[in-house]
């Protein structure tokens, strides 16, 4: 099929470009401050990239993805400073554990569906809120973690400043997009988008829809702990509030303003929603004085419902659907033209 | 020994008997036609039978074994395809890919394949294409295979999904009113594919409401009325059978 190569080749440039882009851009942009935004764009990238193939691809919501990436930041967090773990293992057991966790707890609650699932994985972000918050003794309470946690560093190479942070976040993205467009493009993703298309049908073709989207779930809790594990890494502190229920909606936020059934979706996604909170964080306090955190909710509950009405299937594919609209018009008007 | 025996199988939604002691077995190579009013649990049994609904009582056999309280996809796994009354096309997807998924059980490429995708991977993923091509240019939709399938008219969304049942590669192919909608060329071309899959050794029961297509085509019918089994026989029989032509075929030529 010639033209089925023709769009793999399509997608496969498409990533060599943007992964050039990624490489340059930490050397023409050289302000710090804009720098750690990246890296930050970078970390939730990864996070949202799995998130959108749990929402988008198997079609199951999930209001609890803060607790994974809290997990992942956790288990980093106390293994390296408490235990002299090495960092690298500490990610990798990091991964392995929250995989484990939201396997297991996948099993009963993915007997639920639709509102009730999405319930469910609220109450599961909550609880793992709550432990971080309550088991002093290993998490320091809300007050954090007591000791440092070191930095990153590949052999003697220690990753301590934002520019030498921001390749090892976004080679971690870029892997996280790549491995999350394999699985699109495979007969897992074809078996996922099969559910969301017809679960009768795809039941029919001998789909075990049950067994991928409890996959496909645990995948994405992967991705968020190897993100939170990299921003505890980054920080070098953590305390519970980044990872509750607040992060797991901005997550939500992001992967729907970014679209679902696109792995570039997040990306834009991501950075439309990092940049209007860092420009909320400048701006609100000159015009409200006295507004507190909780501004941003409301903020993200008016692009939600914008996004919503405007643009259900996100940035990503509504800038597509505007364009070929346009197109289309353009079309049409050549040919009424000709008519005259 | 046949491919499928169902015997007393029963299904009841609150009371009301959708299907009601039913048996009949099916042949390999047989082409079966299930007949029967609006509302007679025709699609109830395709459902009893690819297990979407699980039945109040009996049993259903297929290559002997009892396939009864086992969930679709196994059903599926076992070689039993179908199609649907209300077309359950994947709209978020082309047309090959629709006919893809329909090698799903033929295929075995996991998550960690799915990732990470070796030599191995990429052949079978190149095998499923090819397959699903051949299935496709079987219905004629060769060269629809990169339209979404939501953009194909609905006569050809029928022929889409025939060719996604017929990836699996079924010993027992149940199609559920599979001419109704389509006009005669597109019905003359249903048939000469429901043939040349019997003659590939498909085994088939259709549930249909077109009684020249069905006298034409089927090997025995199944008359069922209310849930209850009505009639068993050749074209021949259910056309001379009384009980028949009262309940269903001509009760309004008795009654005029």
């Amino acid at each position: 099929m010639e033209d089925l190569k023709r769009r793999k080749r399509l997608r496969h440039s498409l990533i060599a470009l943007f992964t050039v882009i990624i490489f340059i851009l930490p050397f023409i942009i050289t302000n710090n401050y804009y720098r750690s935004v990246l890296v930050i764009i970078g970390i939730y990238t990864t996070v949202v990239v799995g998130l959108c193939l749990l929402m988008g691809y198997a079609g199951q919501i999930s209001l609890g993805h803060a607790g994974f990436y809290g997990l992942g930041a956790y288990v980093s967090g106390v293994l390296t400073s408490t235990y002299d773990v090495s960092p690298w293992i500490a990610i990798l057991l990091g991964a392995v554990g929250t995989g484990l966790v939201a396997y297991i707890i996948g099993i009963p609650i993915f007997r639920l569906q639709g509102h009730y699932l999405a319930l469910a994985t609220l109450g599961l972000g909550l609880i793992i809120h709550v432990v971080m918050m309550e088991e002093v003794d290993i998490t320091g309470g809300p007050s954090g973690l007591t000791k440092s946690i070191p930095y990153l560093s590949i052999g003697r190479f220690e990753l301590n400043t934002d520019f030498k942070y921001y390749f090892l976040v976004w080679i971690v993205a870029l892997a996280a997009i790549i491995l999350a467009n394999n699985v699109v493009h495979s007969r897992i993703g074809r078996a996922l988008r099969s559910v969301h298309g017809s679960e009768f049908a795809a039941q029919s073709l001998g789909v075990d829809t049950g067994k991928y989207k409890l996959q496909v779930f645990t995948l994405s809790a992967i991705y968020a702990s190897v993100a939170g594990s990299l921003y505890a890494h980054y920080i070098t502190f953590i305390s519970p509030s980044p990872f509750g229920l607040m992060t797991s909606i901005q997550f939500l936020v992001m992967a729907v303003v970014g679209g679902l059934a696109s792995i570039w979706g997040p990306i834009f996604g991501v950075t439309a929603i990092t940049l209007l909170t860092e420009g909320l964080k400048y701006i609100v306090p000159k015009m409200i004085p006295q507004a507190g955190g909780e501004y941003e909710i409301v903020v993200y509950g008016v692009i939600l419902v914008i996004i919503m009405i405007f643009l259900p299937e996100g940035i990503t594919s509504g800038i597509v659907n505007i364009y070929e609209g346009w197109r289309h018009r353009k079309e049409l008007a050549d040919v009424t033209s000709g008519d005259k | 020994m046949s491919l499928l025996e169902i015997s007393n199988l029963t299904k009841s939604f609150g009371g009301i008997l959708a299907v009601n002691e039913v048996s009949f077995s099916v042949n390999n190579g047989e082409i079966i036609a299930v007949i029967g009013p609006n509302g007679a649990g025709k699609t109830t049994l395709f459902n009893l039978m690819t297990g979407i609904y699980q039945p109040t009582g009996g049993q259903v056999l297929f290559n002997g074994n009892n396939i009864i309280g086992m969930s679709a996809h196994r059903i599926a796994g076992l070689g039993i395809a179908r199609t649907f009354q209300n077309l359950q096309i994947f709209n978020n997807m082309t047309v090959l890919e629709n006919v893809m998924v329909g090698r799903h059980t033929k295929s075995k490429t996991g998550l960690l394949g799915a990732i990470f995708p070796i030599s191995r991977v990429q052949r079978e993923e190149r095998e499923i294409v090819e397959k699903a091509m051949k299935k496709l240019t079987l219905v004629g939709l060769a060269n629809k295979a990169m339209v979404g399938a939501d953009n194909l008219p609905y006569g050809r969304q029928k022929m889409l999904e025939i060719s996604r049942a017929i990836a699996l590669e079924p010993e027992l192919l149940l199609l559920d009113e599979p001419a109704a909608g389509l006009n005669s060329t597109e019905t003359r071309k249903l048939v000469k594919i429901i043939y040349k899959l019997r003659d590939q050794g498909v085994t088939i029961i259709l549930v249909e409401h077109d009684m020249e297509t069905v006298m034409e085509i089927a090997d025995r019918l199944v008359v069922l009325n209310f849930g209850n089994k009505l009639a068993e026989g050749t074209p021949v029989e259910i056309q001379n059978n009384q009980e028949v032509i009262a309940a269903y075929l001509g009760e309004e030529d008795l009654v005029c």
